[in-house]
């Protein structure tokens, strides 16, 4: 059999998971594409309906990256809005312009019953143990979690740095060293250093720090390309910053059912994917003495516009500064600055005052 | 509100907000809160003051559909005790609503917070075996009935509901029989019978010499079957009613126009795949947004109906 060479659209760092994955359990190659570019949105909203969600465009982007890069093989995932029918579409649109490769939609194989996701694994190595892949699929859920965890850390400490680039140095060599990673010991041992390295990094740290709380969109939350690097922006301004959306949080140890307890004053039901999520951790930073919270999505994100009501009554009930960032394909570097330093100014001298 | 009311507190008030599901629902809703002995008030149609009002408390981000439905809301205010806004996930498997209509009663209740106003619900998702029936009983008991009494109410305007819908759809069947231009308008039931913005586009089709036929009056059944052939993975209940009847009457049509609200989500993408998969066909897609006046609209109607004629060898 041949071998297939596999990739997935970039996201953020999952894309290690993903490649640990693929050649670990499935015995198949993993392209790992350039990191997108300003190339990759423009070929992706110029083949994408105009007023299709960014994510779209850019992950429509990242799989013609891919297939220039030597995919043969495109995994797309499944998704509760819209999401959930991207592959279908994307999958037309490459065909139409003339690629070809096998297309996995996790879409097609969201029947319920959780087996069926086993199919879609089935298409791309047929003969993959079994034991192989709980055991393979285990692992990676562990990278997953020590990337979060790092980067959550990374986020909230890396303005305070006292030698600029410290800690983007030791996250940078921990990335390298996940992409390359063949087994858990190495995955536990990385951790283990990345950690020990973060601890020892000199910071000048004060007492009460402004801190901002970064919610939204999944994707464009997440991904530092899509939001324009919005962490790192904040960070470099000297601010905590706080995101507790990634794939651990969301995906792995979620329990919505008791997030909903808590913010039952706001909603009755849950209102869209991430929306019980993200209306729950506004309340959190709100009530935990944040300074700001951010709300960061993809221009015409449904779910994410339909929270912002109780959102602007969070912020108004807690009085705390709420900044509204909706990303498309046009959305500019300099315009971010511009608004991101007068939310600084602003939740800085309420700071001061109070 | 106590069990067994049965009026001696005086009859309550239902606001019916005259958008979105309300064309959807108009004989279930009307029924079972008649048969209940509840009052009902229906926004008027959409006007302009409506759609102002609308966009004015929504998010500028919102769908046209959701700034009208708001401006309705608004329109009802103050004028009943309790204003309808259901709550609405899926029907099951790939049969989805939009997220709109999963977050709409939240939406609504944190948008109107500061005027005190009193919202209804009812809850349906089935995957997590939350039924259309369940939910009707828990209103009608959330009300103060008894659950007979709910049950009741809720059998009798199932029923009445089955009854005018097939006598709807047959009616609009019997379009595609008939000789002359047919255009099938894939329109949300709810954009297409906003008095506001589109009907003007059925009338205009109409003295144009064209016969629009409404492409989500149809057998509801039979097209989410059909909606499969189209596209496989498509996952909106109201969107696979509309993608199945064009393809189960793709033969019988001289065009189509996709008329959408701005922005839609679904639509976003199912125009795009419906303008792919009807090919043979002249399709025209409209997108309808807070900047009225009608001019522009017609001038593009007229042109698409000339190119069928011309297809058709009539000019």
């Amino acid at each position: 059999m041949v071998r297939k060479h596999v990739a997935f659209p970039r996201f953020s760092h999952y894309n290690l998971c993903i490649k640990y994955f693929v050649e670990q359990a499935l015995d198949a190659e993993y392209i790992m594409q350039p990191p997108m570019t300003n190339r990759t949105m423009e070929i992706g909203s110029h083949y994408s309906p105009d007023s299709v969600c960014t994510p779209f465009k850019t992950s429509l982007g990242s799989m013609v990256d891919a297939l220039e890069a030597g995919a043969d093989t495109l995994v797309m995932t499944l998704g509760f809005c819209r999401l959930g029918y991207y592959g279908e579409l994307q999958e037309k649109i490459l065909r139409e312009l003339g690629y070809e490769f096998d297309f996995v939609n996790l879409s097609e194989y969201s029947t319920g019953n959780p087996k069926d996701y086993l199919k879609a694994l089935r298409k791309i190595a047929p003969k993959a143990s079994m034991a192989k892949m709980t055991r393979v699929g285990v692992e990676t859920l562990k990278m997953l979690s020590c990337l979060d965890e790092i980067e959550a850390e990374y986020y909230k400490n890396c303005g305070f740095e006292l030698h600029h680039g410290d800690f983007k140095q030791v996250w940078n060599q921990f990335l390298a060293e996940m992409e390359t990673a063949e087994n858990l010991h190495e995955i536990e041992a990385a951790f283990k250093t990345v950690k020990k390295e973060f601890s020892a990094i000199p910071v000048n740290k004060p007492e009460h720090p402004l801190r901002v709380g970064v919610i939204g969109e999944y994707y464009t939350a997440v991904d530092a390309f899509s939001n324009l690097n919005l962490e790192q922006k904040l960070a470099d301004m000297g601010v905590e910053v706080h995101r507790w959306m990634n794939v651990t949080n969301r995906n792995l140890h979620y329990h919505g059912k008791n997030l909903s307890v808590e913010i039952k004053d706001y909603c009755k039901y849950e209102m869209g994917p991430t929306s019980t999520a993200n209306i729950w951790c506004a309340k959190y930073y709100a009530s935990h003495g944040f300074d700001g919270i951010i709300h960061a999505k993809s221009a015409g994100c449904t779910p994410e516009i339909d929270i912002m009501p109780v959102l602007q009554n969070i912020s108004s009930d807690y009085k705390i500064p709420t900044l509204y960032l909706s990303y498309d394909s046009q959305t500019s570097d300099t315009g971010l600055d511009t608004r991101l330093e007068a939310f600084y100014d602003m939740i800085q001298m309420r700071k001061k005052a109070v | 509100m106590k069990k067994n009311n049965k009026n001696t507190t005086g009859k309550i008030t239902v606001g019916l907000p005259n958008a979105l599901l309300y064309s959807r629902y108009e004989v279930l809703w009307k029924t079972f809160f008649a048969t209940l002995g509840a009052e009902i008030v229906v926004s008027g149609p959409t006007t302009k003051e409506i759609l102002q009002l609308g966009t004015k408390v929504a998010i500028d981000e919102s769908c046209l559909s959701a700034k009208i439905y708001l401006g309705h809301i608004l329109a009802l205010i103050g004028k009943c005790d309790y204003i309808l806004v259901p709550r609405i996930s899926n029907w099951g498997r790939q049969r989805n609503m939009c997220t709109r209509f999963e977050s709409l009663y939240d939406l609504s209740c944190n948008t109107f917070r500061y005027t005190g106003q009193k919202f209804l619900s009812y809850n349906i998702a089935v995957s997590k075996k939350l039924t259309e029936e369940k939910a009707f009983l828990d209103l009608g008991m959330e009300l103060g009935f008894s659950k007979k009494e709910a049950n009741d109410a809720y059998k009798t305007a199932k029923k009445k509901e089955a009854a005018a819908w097939k006598n709807r759809w047959k009616k609009e069947e019997q379009l595609y029989k008939t000789d002359g231009m047919k255009i099938a308008v894939a329109a949300h039931s709810y954009l297409a019978e906003d008095a506001y913005f589109g009907r003007p586009v059925m009338d205009c089709l109409k003295k144009l010499g064209a016969i629009p036929i409404r492409v989500d009056i149809t057998d509801r059944k039979e097209a989410l079957k059909q909606s499969l052939k189209v596209s496989p993975t498509l996952k909106w209940e109201l969107n696979r009613e509309i993608a199945g009847s064009l393809q189960i009457h793709r033969d019988k049509i001289d065009g189509i126009i996709l008329l959408s609200a701005f922005p839609c989500g679904p639509d976003s993408m199912v125009n795009d795949i419906i303008t792919r998969e009807f090919r043979e066909l002249p399709v025209l897609i409209i997108v309808l947004d807070t900047q009225n006046g009608t001019a522009g609209i017609e001038t593009r109607l007229e042109s698409f109906v000339d190119i069928l004629k011309f297809k058709k060898g009539e000019l």
